[in-house]
């Protein structure tokens, strides 16, 4: 019986890291895509994120079955309830990459000097992703707390691109549409990073059962 | 054990005793008997007499206690006795004591009583007067004398109980001592008792089997370890549900795991999604192979399921590094591309004019320019395809050629005098410098460095230009430098220069007449040779060639 379960347990954490792969994949291809352009791989962006939708299903399924027939208790059970949260953020980070990569194939967005430090914000935010993943493989609380605390650079990029944008359009040199787009795209990453710190949240939670974390 | 030496120590307990007692009960018992048989005969003389000399009175005075005494008339009516009213008694004359009596004057017999607890022994004598005298005695039983000594027997019972425990205790200890007390690892060196020496023999047997057993196994495990570590390819077993068996380092190094990985999901090592897919690919069942990109290197994995008993137990993922063979096949296809193109464009020139003449829309006069147009560029593919040539024998290695003996500065001289007058028509002054310079090489290699690199000083110069070749020897070997004023090559460009095709000013070349190719002849040649070239280059100042032989 218990064997079963165990077996469970462990397709239901395969299922999760599979899950967190497309997610980086999803997010790391629209932020290529708008460092370099590149419409055609933007467009794939959508596909990804119609992959994550029915991993969220499954694992989402998974989870209420183990609930319902097993009745885990301790830390089965916050395993199981994080993972039932978990699935719900990598969702929405699927969804927010597949929006930035919307934004990059409808709006026409020429080289600004921005796009280094949205670059460069993307490549902060993927790190946050991919390092909450790490901490959810390795059950490191360490490495989780150190994800949430990372969430002030994220931050401090989008402050900083804000303010950019924002006497870019001042002094009329951007098109304020194209500022707009580039807004949201920093807002989407800024979201995406946010999503990061939930699942290192979670990560947190399922091994230790607190809630809430002094960073 | 000690439970089966109870049992048997109470079985011999058992058994010995029974014996004795059945023994001892039958020799008594006779013993017993023949005694009382004897008392009673002589009680009953004794009574007899009495009887003869005081008649009735002697009854009265006699003290009576384990006999009973009976006085039987002649016709059997019994005229006293001790323990019942004579009245109410039978006749006695046709028991077996009283017949025998009266007819031989003393009889004897025994009888049970009805109860069988007791046997009585009678003992009869016929008085003088013809009347008989009986006594009689009760016996015990074999039964009733088990019956009186039983407290005893059952003392006894106990205390061979009590022992048999004890002994049985002791000695299962004592047989069972040495044998816990085996060194099972050096059994012949134990100081058992005798019983148990085959056994430790056997023991020591199976020890130096497994021993060796074990020693075979270790070293076929530090064999396919040493093969599977050594290997350069990543190799990773996984059992069907995707745990990693075993893992080499260079697969590990690989992914950038970390410790043990065995037991470990992949996909907890690599959250790549192209080995994933193509591990779930190798548990249905299929083979696959994909090549993947990981920290900006080219693998190509082969996974292959692991089939017994014709289902999947497994899969086996080898990652082989791509990356030489990857670039070496793009730099191919590139180079195929460029000759193509480089082959394509005199041709083009050369269609273009002969269909010109062909049409005759070309004038009279304009025949002879446009055949020479036809003339230089055929003699351009010419001269690139035996570049093309001379640069794939290198890439080949040198075949049919040979090193021997040869002189850098006479090899020089000869191509500075060949090229003396493509100088002087490009207005550039070719001077030789230097001294013998004896060198080991193939001599068509050295010239073709000497005579590319001059060739290049040549025409990329401007007019009025200087090209100095020098070549002496320097103790060990030679140096060639080939200086030049003219316009120099760009920094930026500098490394780029010996690749083929490459041509830093695309329309200057061209109405030069270069092929793109001289100077990766010039390298291949010097790796073949064995020398270095150094290069040292400004704008539009000059450039100094530099080939050291060794």
């Amino acid at each position: 019986m218990r064997s079963k379960f165990d077996e469970q347990l462990s397709t239901l954490n395969r299922e999760l890291i599979t899950m967190g792969a497309l997610c980086e994949n999803a997010i790391a291809k629209s932020a290529k895509a708008l460092a370099e352009r590149d419409l055609a791989l933007a467009r794939s962006v959508p596909d990804l994120s119609v992959q994550i939708d029915e991993k969220e299903r499954q694992i989402e399924g998974l989870c209420l079955k183990l609930l319902l027939q097993q009745q885990p208790v301790a830390t089965d059970l916050r395993v199981i309830s994080a993972a039932l949260k978990m699935v719900t953020d990598m969702e929405r980070i699927g969804d927010n990459s597949g929006d930035i990569a919307e934004i990059i194939t409808v709006a026409e967005l020429t080289a600004a000097d921005e796009t280094e430090d949205i670059s460069a914000m993307a490549r902060a935010v993927i790190k946050m992703v991919t390092d909450s993943l790490d901490a959810f493989v390795a059950q490191d609380v360490a490495a989780a707390q150190a994800v949430i605390a990372y969430d002030d650079v994220v931050d401090g990029y989008f402050s900083k691109v804000k303010k950019l944008l924002i006497q870019r359009v001042r002094s009329a040199e951007t098109d304020a549409e194209q500022a707009l787009d580039l807004l949201m795209i920093v807002k989407y990453l800024e979201r995406i990073g946010d999503h990061a710190v939930n699942i290192a949240k979670w990560v947190v939670f399922s091994i230790t059962g607190d809630r809430e974390v002094t960073p | 054990m000690t439970k089966k030496i109870f049992h048997s120590l109470c079985l011999v307990a058992f058994t010995v005793f029974l014996a004795s007692v059945v023994l001892i009960m039958v020799v008594l018992y006779g013993y017993f008997s023949r005694i009382e048989q004897t008392q009673l005969r002589m009680q009953t003389q004794l009574a007899t007499q009495g009887v003869e000399l005081g008649g009735m009175k002697y009854f009265d005075d006699m003290d009576i206690r384990d006999y009973r005494i009976t006085w039987i008339d002649e016709d059997g009516s019994v005229l006293y006795d001790s323990d019942a009213d004579n009245d109410t008694m039978e006749n006695h004359l046709e028991r077996a004591e009283v017949q025998q009596a009266l007819s031989s004057g003393f009889g004897e017999s025994q009888r049970y009583s009805s109860t069988l607890m007791e046997r009585f022994l009678y003992a009869a004598q016929r008085l003088e007067d013809g009347t008989v005298l009986r006594l009689a005695i009760a016996q015990n039983t074999v039964l009733t004398m088990l019956l009186g000594v039983g407290q005893g027997f059952a003392a006894v019972i106990v205390i061979a109980l009590i022992a048999s425990v004890l002994l049985a205790r002791r000695l299962s200890r004592r047989i069972v001592q040495p044998l816990n007390a085996v060194d099972l690892d050096r059994p012949l060196e134990n100081e058992g008792y005798e019983e148990i020496s085959p056994l430790l023999r056997r023991l020591d047997g199976q020890q130096s089997q497994l021993k060796a057993q074990q020693t075979e196994l270790q070293r076929r495990q530090n064999e396919l370890e040493a093969i599977i570590g050594g290997m350069s390819e990543g190799m990773i077993l996984l059992d069907q549900t995707g745990r990693v068996l075993a893992i080499n380092p260079a697969a590990m190094n690989l992914l950038g795991a970390e410790g043990s990985c065995t037991g470990k999901d992949l996909i907890s090592l690599s959250r790549d999604l192209d080995i994933q897919h193509a591990l779930n690919r190798a548990l249905s069942g299929f083979r696959e192979e994909k090549s993947v990109t990981i920290r900006d290197r080219q693998y190509l994995i082969n996974a292959n399921p692991i089939i017994s008993e014709g289902k999947v137990s497994g899969a086996a993922l080898l990652l082989l590094d791509i990356t030489e063979k990857a670039e070496a096949e793009r730099m191919r296809r590139e180079f195929t591309a460029n000759v193509s193109h480089e082959l394509k464009t005199p041709l083009q020139t050369i269609s273009g004019y002969a269909e010109l003449i062909q049409n005759g829309i070309a004038k009279q006069e304009d025949v002879q320019p446009f055949a020479g147009k036809i003339c230089s560029e055929a003699q351009r593919m010419m001269q690139l395809i035996s570049d093309i040539i001379s640069l794939s024998h290198l890439d080949e290695g040198m075949g049919d050629m040979h090193f021997e003996d040869t002189d850098l500065y006479s090899v020089s001289e000869a191509v500075v005098q060949d090229l003396q007058a493509r100088a002087d028509k490009a207005g550039v002054a070719l001077s030789l410098t230097g001294g013998p310079a004896p060198i080991s090489g193939i001599p068509q290699l050295v010239h073709s460095i000497v005579f590319n690199l001059c060739d290049n000083a040549i025409k990329y110069n401007c007019e009025g230009g200087h090209v100095t070749v020098d070549a002496r020897g320097d103790g060990t070997g030679a140096v060639l430098t080939v200086s030049d004023d003219g316009i120099g090559i760009p920094a930026e460009q500098q490394e780029r220069i010996f690749e083929r095709f490459y041509r830093v000013d695309k329309s200057r070349s061209k109405a030069s007449g270069g092929t793109g190719l001289g100077l990766s002849i010039v390298k291949h040649a010097a790796l073949v040779l064995g020398a270095e070239i150094s290069l040292e280059s400004n704008l539009g100042k000059g450039t100094v060639i530099t080939v050291r032989f060794s």
